[in-house]
């Protein structure tokens, strides 16, 4: 992401709504070899301090054209979250300690001496040299290479190609709008859960409507955090901007923003899957924790006839309070749904919570997507879990299934009980 | 008095408010009609900011008799939230002056501003109210120098090693210090846990983002120290809702003679290159150029436009290029001024004449300041610089070892610096308030009391003569006779 300061977005006052900077293909067709060029200069510049890098960032730029100064600042931020550099914070110290005190007797330094308390620069240049044991150009170079812009690139990311780069700096520049923005919200058919995952993940507070729209049922996510009742804020600006890069992983969705703009005026700022937007470093989708990944990987060992698995598809409401379990079983020809719950070793406070929030969900009438008429619970909970937890479970009166290396899926079904149905 | 809505009506502090649930709209309007509250049904909950918590406490303790469930700042290691017993190991004794400020804030309620100059003491009147008041207190300063002044100040005092929570560190404990920025950032999670929050150079909380250090903590005594109340009349009005009236308030003049030691100040001219000159005149030229094209475009430009139409890229590419050049060509004017070759010279000779005493260099850019520290190989105090390398070059300035010492902004408020008789300030861009601060380093009462002196280098014939002019009209510049 890059810092607020070198955002550009291009305001339209008359209709209210704002637009994040964007390269295009065809109207920035130069910045695809620039790019290029940007990656040798980073990639060629092992040893170099970052403000050599930079000004080499801004001169290859400042040939195309107009480029204003904050995208130079972003693509230079950009290829720096890419790298790594050398820090040097102790070494630089110990230098100037070891120069300061061999220069303290000098004091004062000056080009020619007039006074006998003084010295002549070139002099004390050549003493302080030989008690270093450096010479000067080398002491001059390093003295302060500890300092941000003078730190030196040790190494460069090898994947990234232009196409990225350009990727990146379009996402980013989306991301920088956000900043500005004191809510969101999100129009979704799909992916629900991946949504609400990452809002949560952010610390963003909801507000959901189901509404029917075309035929399909559309949920209507509200995002901001507890302060926007109060007042009008952009303090979760960047916890939104956060949650970009998981949306463009999701299908049917549409976002809009609202941000503030000049002299505190409201603007509308719109992004859906259409916008083409994509971001390259993404990491892959990942399990909450590696209990589920195996959890999961013991059904695909061994599935059950009848029953499909899936994975964090549902997600339930009562009022404004949302619950999305971590799997479902369903049973199509016996019209079953299954929400199965999975439940690790965490702390007390955290057990306690979990059993709340899934005592109120087993026994109200809850709001989803599901058509199915029986639906069960099962819990699957982590063997390490302690006796006295699981028997703070026990009263929740759903069916528990332990979980170990020899954990077969056909005993969770038979754990449900379903003779009955 | 009307009832709640359930049996038992409960607050609890949430990422910075305040929820209040069980009670019915009825009764928020009876009870709290007082206190900024608003129903959110996102969770069912009145919502308020945390800053209110001593307000509703009382309200409900009124109305209900103590049938309610108070959850605020139980996260806060109970104990040491309410009593925090402060060892007193102070040797210094309290002024007159500090004694008066330290009633005032006492009689006042303890919640307000306490306005000196520099180089007063306010620190010394904040500890003994931290050591009156005995409970969790939170220290939030301009920058990460001041964290750690405040930190060792605290170990002298009282020998706690206080918490920090800023540059890099996150260490919250019942005594602790943090910056505005980190005090922003993390106040949602740490706003329950003091009852006291002194806001150090308190000027700074009136900014949009800032203010939510002092809404978001639940702190009933609040402590704003300055040197300058700003001059807005709505930033003073925020400070005096975020924190409190002004309860005490002391003028540089007041303090000059009593506290602070008698100063002069010299200015020293210097003449640009010839080379520097042409440069500096062909760069005036094109933004000149560029002023005048634009108005020949549109009558009403003016040079601050400049910086948006840098932006329109995409609407008017020529433009944009052009505002582009002219900014670059006002940056390199600037760097003219402030690297100007005399000013080395300059400085050569105040070093000569100064030689066997402590010098201190204000510069306007970092950049500056390490220029001289490698020119003249004299340590400067950079926000590089980690909390051992700035202790180790303070000590051995003050030991006489290091003779001088260069820094820049980051020392501008507050920081604690060796007695000096003598200072510099190089040309930089320097506001109003900057100056005044400056100025306080080197009023510091010494023992010896000769007149202090401040030498200020600028260069002649450009912008910077006109903003030292400035400077000089303000009250602290005023020579005494």
């Amino acid at each position: 992401m890059i810092r607020s300061e070198q955002s550009i977005v291009e305001y339209d006052f008359q209709n209210r709504i704002v637009v994040p900077d964007r390269l295009r293909r065809a109207s920035d067709a130069d910045y695809v070899p620039a790019a290029e060029q940007l990656l040798r200069i980073y990639r060629g510049g092992i040893g170099r301090p970052r403000q050599d890098l930079h000004r080499a960032v801004e001169s290859c730029l400042s040939q195309l054209g107009a480029c204003p100064p904050r995208r130079i600042a972003a693509f230079c931020k950009l290829l720096d979250d890419q790298s790594e550099y050398d820090s040097k914070r102790r070494t630089a110290f110990e230098l100037r300690r070891k120069l300061f005190d061999a220069a303290a007797d000098f004091h004062p330094i000056v080009q020619h001496r007039e006074g006998i308390f003084e010295h002549e620069l070139h002099d004390v240049r050549t003493k302080v040299a030989e008690s270093i044991g450096r010479p000067w150009s080398e002491i001059e170079a390093d003295l302060f290479a500890d300092v941000l812009e003078l730190q030196r690139l040790k190494s460069f990311d090898r994947e990234l190609s232009a196409l990225d780069l350009l990727s990146c700096y379009n996402l980013a520049q989306t991301q920088a709008a956000l900043y500005k923005a004191t809510r969101i919200r999100i129009d979704a058919t799909q992916d629900l859960k991946t949504i609400i995952k990452h809002a949560k993940l952010a610390g963003l507070m909801h507000r959901i409507d189901i509404e029917d729209h075309q035929g399909t049922r559309r949920f209507r996510f509200l995002f901001d955090g507890p302060q926007a009742s109060l007042r009008e804020s952009t303090r979760y600006g960047a916890r939104f901007a956060a949650l970009v890069p998981k949306l463009l992983s999701c299908r049917g969705w549409k976002l809009s923003a609202e941000v503030l703009g000049p002299r505190g005026q409201r603007f509308l700022m719109r992004l859906s899957p259409g916008d083409g937007l994509r971001s390259p470093l993404a990491a892959p989708e990942d399990f909450d924790s590696s209990l589920e990944s195996e959890i999961d990987a013991a059904w695909h060992a061994a599935p059950v006839d009848g029953w499909a698995w899936q994975r964090e598809s549902e997600l339930l409401m009562i009022g404004q309070t949302v619950m999305t379990p971590d799997f479902t079983l369903t049973h199509q020809q016996r019209d079953i749904l299954v929400y199965v719950e999975v439940v690790g070793y965490w702390t007390p406070e955290y057990l306690q919570e979990k059993r709340l929030r899934l005592q109120r969900f087993t026994t109200s009438k809850i709001t989803s997507t599901a058509r199915e008429t029986t639906v069960r619970w099962l819990l699957i909970v982590a063997d390490r879990l302690k006796p006295e937890q699981q028997r703070q479970l026990a009263d929740l009166q759903i069916p528990i299934v332990c979980f170990d290396k020899k954990s077969k899926p056909s005993d969770w079904i038979d754990a449900l009980d379903l003779e009955s149905v | 008095m009307p009832e709640p809505q359930n049996a038992i009506a409960r607050v609890d502090f949430h990422q910075g408010t305040l929820r209040l649930f069980g009670v019915t709209h009825r009764f928020v309007e009876q009870v709290l009609q007082s206190v900024p509250m608003v129903w959110d049904d996102r969770e069912d909950c009145f919502r308020s900011d945390a800053m209110f918590a001593p307000a509703i406490k009382e309200h409900l303790e009124n109305a209900l008799a103590g049938r309610f469930d108070w959850q605020v700042g139980r996260d806060a290691a109970a104990e040491d939230f309410d009593g925090v017993s402060i060892r007193d190991r102070r040797t210094i004794k309290l002024r007159e002056d500090q004694i008066e400020a330290v009633n005032a804030f006492t009689e006042g309620g303890g919640r307000g501003l306490i306005v000196m100059p520099t180089g007063t003491g306010k620190t010394v009147v904040a500890i003994e109210l931290m050591v009156r008041l005995g409970c969790s207190t939170l220290i939030v300063v301009p920058v990460r120098d001041l964290m750690y002044q405040w930190h060792s100040k605290i170990l002298e005092a009282s020998g706690i090693d206080a918490g920090l929570i800023g540059d890099g560190v996150h260490r919250v404990s019942p005594i602790s210090v943090t910056t505005y920025d980190s005090a922003a950032i993390h106040m949602p999670r740490i706003g329950d846990r003091f009852q006291l929050v002194i806001f150090d150079e308190v000027h700074h909380l009136s900014g949009a983002w800032r203010r939510d250090s002092a809404r978001m903590s639940i702190a009933q005594y609040r402590l704003g120290l300055t040197a300058t109340l700003p001059d807005s009349a709505e930033r003073l009005a925020v400070l005096h809702q975020l924190v409190g009236p002004t309860l005490y308030q002391q003028t540089i003049t007041d303090a000059a003679g009593e506290a602070l030691a008698d100063y002069s100040v010299h200015r020293i001219a210097v003449r640009l290159s010839d080379e520097e000159q042409e440069r500096y005149r062909d760069l005036g030229r094109v933004i000149q150029q560029f002023v005048a094209d634009q108005r020949d475009i549109d009558p009403q430009f003016r040079w601050d436009d400049t910086y948006g139409l840098s932006a329109a890229t995409k609407e008017d590419p020529e433009r944009a290029q052009a505002a582009i050049a002219a900014m670059r060509a006002f940056r390199m004017k600037r760097q003219i001024e402030e690297h100007a070759d005399a000013k080395m010279r300059i400085l050569e000779d105040l070093f000569r004449l100064h030689y066997d005493e402590p010098v201190i260099v204000f510069t306007g850019s970092n950049v500056m300041a390490r220029k001289l520290s490698t020119r003249f190989m004299v340590p400067c105090l950079l926000s590089h610089c980690g909390k051992r390398e700035r202790r180790h070059w303070l000590e051995g300035f003050a030991e006489g070892h290091y003779r001088v010492l260069v820094a820049n902004r980051v020392l501008d408020e507050g920081v604690d610096l060796p007695e000096v008789k003598t200072a510099i300030v190089l040309g930089g861009l320097s506001s109003q308030r900057q100056a005044i601060q400056r100025l306080g380093r080197v009023l510091r009462k010494g023992s010896g009391g000769r007149r202090a002196k401040l030498y200020e280098v600028v260069v002649e014939d450009t912008n910077e003569v006109t903003r030292s002019r400035d400077r000089r009209r303000n009250e602290a510049y005023r020579k005494k006779k």
